[in-house]
């Protein structure tokens, strides 16, 4: 029996960030928040496999209290069960404290055979927790995984490099990170939908980990990349076109 | 003991490093020191590129992925206790330094594109982009080493420094891993590079069929320019090999002149085109969000303008040869 954990992020939604004006300062009060991109390839990797050997899969993800919401949309892609870790300083994690409080519930409260991770979160992208979690459990990983394969004890993963295709195999426990060219993550429905709110969740408090999570990275500020550019536009008609043909043809150094 | 380290899968990403590497451990009055596998030949050359020690790891069975060198980078670490650690930013790269990082319970700026020492002259100031790159932040490490993951190009290549002497040291092989390769399938080299293109033309998912590609490519030709596109024309439908695929998790790019056809413009891939000298774009929805990034745009459906545009610059480049 296979038993499976993905992790995933519940994060910003990248369209909601708004600047205030005239300056760079990042306003996200308002920003509705999602599973992260990367992560519903990550849920849908675990899920599929589960079909098809059967076992387990449980969600798990570190979060402020806030992230709840996020509990009844993972469950609603196929996981059975959810574990939530959370308390209000768990909102402003660097990636070594994330990869250390999942470790540290996961050898507390979880058994597993294979872990999954996305490529990377959508806010932060600092493809750093799946390999530093690995490194905490000391189990084997790769990364970069484009095909996922179980047999028995073992993995075959084929990793997607600069250089070429790699296959690896990996006896289990093992974890893995994977790119979105995994698979085609479906969309749940409502009886999934509703079906969701009848799974367990486990509720796992920073005081249950009984340790403190220091950062190793201190984030001084963040603040919106400004991209100041001469915003022309011209029309589709062919004086316009003209037109954009001198300008660049100018000011774009084409001979 | 101290100094600054690099690690990076090839020549041409060690000379990278080396150049950021060799204005640190200036400052630092520290030594620089890279590793280097298979090739000894290199280490002369990177001796003369900067680096005061090279150290050597032993060659790795048939059957291991390079992420096995990690038990022994590490324990190297821990005895030499260097300062900085900077890591070039491919695919492995990434990895291994976020392993390492791991292990050594250190903070590591992943994606760093910018640096410098604080007003103690000591600890780095470093940037990475955020929420897909429509931030910056800006983190210190707490802990030592201070290391950093640095994409391929960020940095220009360390040029010889002439006459230079330097250690070469050769380290102990660890015990091989549980990660096994079973098989490679190295990737054909493809013609063209995009990363140095001085003209690029960049395709979005408002193409609507492969074979629409030809009109861009005429646009290119003309243009003397290569072919780029967005990661879903690579990832999903394939219509264009994956390294030309421009962003965040792609290739960042420094072109004279991108032109964007049907290109929607989001942060992910707006990121890898921030340093192009003029942006284009070509979009029928005049509110698309890479006209806020563009020099210059054309309002309209690129099945009508691409023809027309390619007949323009034709004629206008023709004209000026004459
Ligand atoms: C963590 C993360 C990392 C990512 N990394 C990258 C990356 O590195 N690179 C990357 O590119 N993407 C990346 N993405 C994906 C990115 O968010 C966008 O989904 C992608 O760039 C959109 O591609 P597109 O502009 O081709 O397609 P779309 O967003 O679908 O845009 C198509 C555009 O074409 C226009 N159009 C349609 N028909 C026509 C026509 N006939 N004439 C003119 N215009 C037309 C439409 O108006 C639209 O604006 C990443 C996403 C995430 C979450
Ligand atoms: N707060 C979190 N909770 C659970 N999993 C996470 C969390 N943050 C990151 N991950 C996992 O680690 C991967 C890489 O994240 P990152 O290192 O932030 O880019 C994500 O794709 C998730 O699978």
């Amino acid at each position: 029996m296979l038993r499976i954990i993905t992790c995933f992020k519940w994060v910003i939604d990248q369209a909601d960030i708004k600047t205030s004006p005239g300056s760079r300062e990042l306003l996200l009060d308002r920003a509705s928040y999602r599973i992260s991109d990367y992560d519903r390839f990550a849920i849908e990797e675990a899920v599929s496999l589960q079909e098809q050997h059967g076992g387990s899969t449980a969600a798990i993800t570190v979060g402020s209290p806030a992230a709840r919401k996020s509990l009844k949309d993972v469950l609603s892609r196929g996981p059975e069960k959810a574990y939530f870790v959370n308390d209000p300083s768990f909102d402003t994690l660097e990636p070594s404290q994330t990869a250390s409080i999942l470790a540290s519930a996961i050898r507390s409260q979880l058994e597993y055979d294979l872990i999954i991770c996305g490529e990377g979160s959508g806010d932060l992208y600092a493809q750093q927790v799946g390999p530093r979690l690995a490194e905490a459990l000391n189990i084997p990983m790769t990364t970069c995984v484009s095909k996922l394969t179980v047999y028995g004890t073992q993995i075959i993963a084929e990793r997607k490099l600069d250089d070429g295709i790699e296959v690896v195999a990996i006896p289990l426990p093992a974890l893995v990170t994977v790119l979105p060219e995994i698979n085609t993550p479906r969309i749940p429905g409502l009886k999934d939908t509703l079906a969701a709110s009848k799974k367990p969740v486990v509720d796992i408090k920073a005081t249950d980990l009984g340790q403190s999570f220091e950062p190793c990275l201190q984030t001084i500020t963040i603040l919106a990349s400004s991209m100041e550019r001469n915003g022309v536009k011209f029309s589709a008609d062919g004086a316009d076109i003209r037109k954009f043909v001198e300008v660049i043809l100018k000011t774009g150094n084409i001979s | 003991m101290a100094g600054v380290w690099i690690l990076a899968d090839n020549r041409d990403r060690t000379l990278e490093l080396l150049n950021v590497a060799a204005g640190l451990a200036e400052k630092l009055d520290t030594k620089v020191a890279a590793f280097l596998w298979n090739d000894s030949q290199l280490a002369e050359d990177y001796i003369a590129h900067g680096a005061d020690e090279v150290l050597i790891l032993p060659s790795l069975e048939e059957d291991q992925p390079l992420e096995a060198y990690i038990p022994t980078i590490v324990e190297e670490a821990l005895r030499q206790d260097p300062d900085i650690f900077l890591v070039a930013a491919t695919a492995r790269g990434k990895e291994m330094a976020a392993r390492i990082a791991g292990r050594l319970n250190t903070g590591l700026c992943s994606g760093c594109t910018a640096l410098q020492f604080d007003e103690t002259g000591k600890k780095l100031i470093m940037e990475r982009l955020v929420f897909g790159g429509a931030a910056v932040q800006t983190v210190t490490c707490l802990t030592r080493p201070q290391m950093a993951t640095i994409a391929p190009r960020t940095f220009a290549p360390a040029v010889p420094l002439g006459d230079r002497t330097g250690q070469v040291r050769e380290l102990a092989a660890g015990l091989p891993g549980l990660v096994r390769i079973v098989d490679r399938k190295p990737k054909a080299k493809q013609s063209g590079d995009v990363s140095d293109a001085k003209v690029l033309i960049c395709v979005g998912r408002g193409l609507e069929k492969e074979e629409d590609l030809a009109l861009v490519r005429e646009l290119a030709n003309v243009l003397g320019g290569e072919l780029a596109c967005t990661r879903p024309i690579a990832e999903e439908l394939h219509w264009l090999p994956e390294e030309t695929y421009i962003g965040l998790s792609g290739q960042k790019v420094k072109p004279d002149i991108y032109i964007g056809v049907g290109i929607s413009g989001q942060i992910q891939h707006v990121t890898g085109i921030r340093d192009a000298r003029l942006i284009c774009a070509i979009n029928r929805d005049e509110n698309a969000a890479i006209f806020e990034v563009s020099d210059y745009g054309i309002v309209g459906d690129l099945y009508s303008v691409l023809p027309e545009l390619t007949r323009e610059f034709k004629r206008a480049l023709g004209a000026g040869k004459e």
